[in-house]
């Protein structure tokens, strides 16, 4: 708690921005304990051992080509409240991208090759890069935050 | 001076009454933990647990996101009076909706809450994280008296109710 409350960002777009950093690291860490834990649980094998080395660019190649060309697509955190409306939208939307992140946990689950749940893992992870370097928005942190709720109630109902 | 007494003792009461429902809410995870000792076997169950001890972190975040705005420096007598009696109502409203809730949903799937032990966990781990977080940055004294009356119905539960 002391590290959301530095003192450096005291003001609300700063703190916004912090916990919007936590929340992407909270789900890379998901993301890398789904994959141990699929990769552990459901005995994966590799099959084809040079596919591990190039399943990351698939998706990195992309990402950073993207992101190089791409100007900020939101203008960034607001510095006061948001309406009631707004906060029932993007309710909404955590609400609905949690039930698909269930969803594409459990497709991941039945993948049984290493070097494809590893591509899936990294494309998911490089979608939250590009949010959180480009969505800077309630609209960003509600994608994040689905994310985050969808793997988790996957491991706890359905795994 | 009597008056400034009064508040720091207020302010400690608040401080002990607050470690007091963390320690409960942290023995009834030790519980739970060595009561599910024996059926934690596989690797799936650890992950279950992880899973349902992080489950509040992410939406505590998104929470924060939305409503950052501090209502904190309010701690102030009048709050209190205020709030003292809808909070207490709020306390003891809850832990009878929940117990009861507990026992109907026992009583309609006939299982214990004990064989369920992922959903107390995550019960358990829900309320005090929000507990913790409301109590450190709003101190929302209604929703304290709703999360302690969750907490305080899941332990009776647990310790008196489970045979």
């Amino acid at each position: 708690m002391n590290v959301i409350k530095t003192p450096k960002n005291q003001t609300n777009s700063g703190k916004r921005e912090l916990l919007f950093t936590f929340q992407t690291i909270i789900v890379t860490a998901l993301l890398a304990f789904t994959a141990i834990a699929f990769f552990f649980y459901n005995q994966l094998t590799v099959v084809k051992g040079i596919k591990v080395i190039f399943a990351p660019f698939l998706s990195v190649v992309p990402l950073l080509f993207v992101l190089s060309i791409l100007r900020d697509l939101r203008k960034g955190f607001i510095e006061g409240n948001y309406t009631k409306k707004q906060i029932l939208r993007f309710a909404l939307l955590t609400v609905g991208i949690t039930a698909a992140f269930t969803a594409i946990t459990f497709l991941l689950s039945k993948i049984n090759a290493l070097e494809i749940l590893l591509a899936g893992i990294i494309a998911i992870l490089s979608t939250v890069f590009f949010l959180r370097s480009k969505i800077k928005d309630i609209l960003g942190m509600s994608i994040v935050t689905g994310i985050a709720e969808g793997i988790i109630v996957y491991m706890i109902f359905l795994f | 001076m009597l008056t400034g007494l009064d508040t720091s003792m207020q302010q400690k009461q608040l401080n002990i009454a607050f470690f007091i429902t963390t320690g409960i809410s942290v023995v009834v995870f030790i519980y739970l933990v060595f009561l599910g000792y024996d059926e934690v076997k596989t690797f799936k169950d650890v992950v279950k647990i992880i899973g349902s001890v992080l489950f509040p972190i992410p939406l505590l975040f998104f929470i924060r996101f939305i409503v950052i705005e501090h209502f904190l420096p309010e701690n102030t007598d009048e709050y209190k009076i205020k709030n003292q009696k809808p909070a207490t109502i709020l306390l003891v409203v809850t832990i009878v909706i929940a117990m009861l809730l507990m026992q109907i949903i026992e009583f309609l799937t006939q299982k214990k809450l004990e064989d369920a032990l992922v959903l107390a966990h995550l019960i358990n781990s829900t309320s005090i994280s929000s507990y913790v977080f409301n109590y450190l940055l709003y101190n929302n004294l209604k929703a304290n008296g709703i999360l302690s009356g969750i907490l305080m119905a899941l332990a009776i539960h647990i310790f008196f109710f489970s045979a």
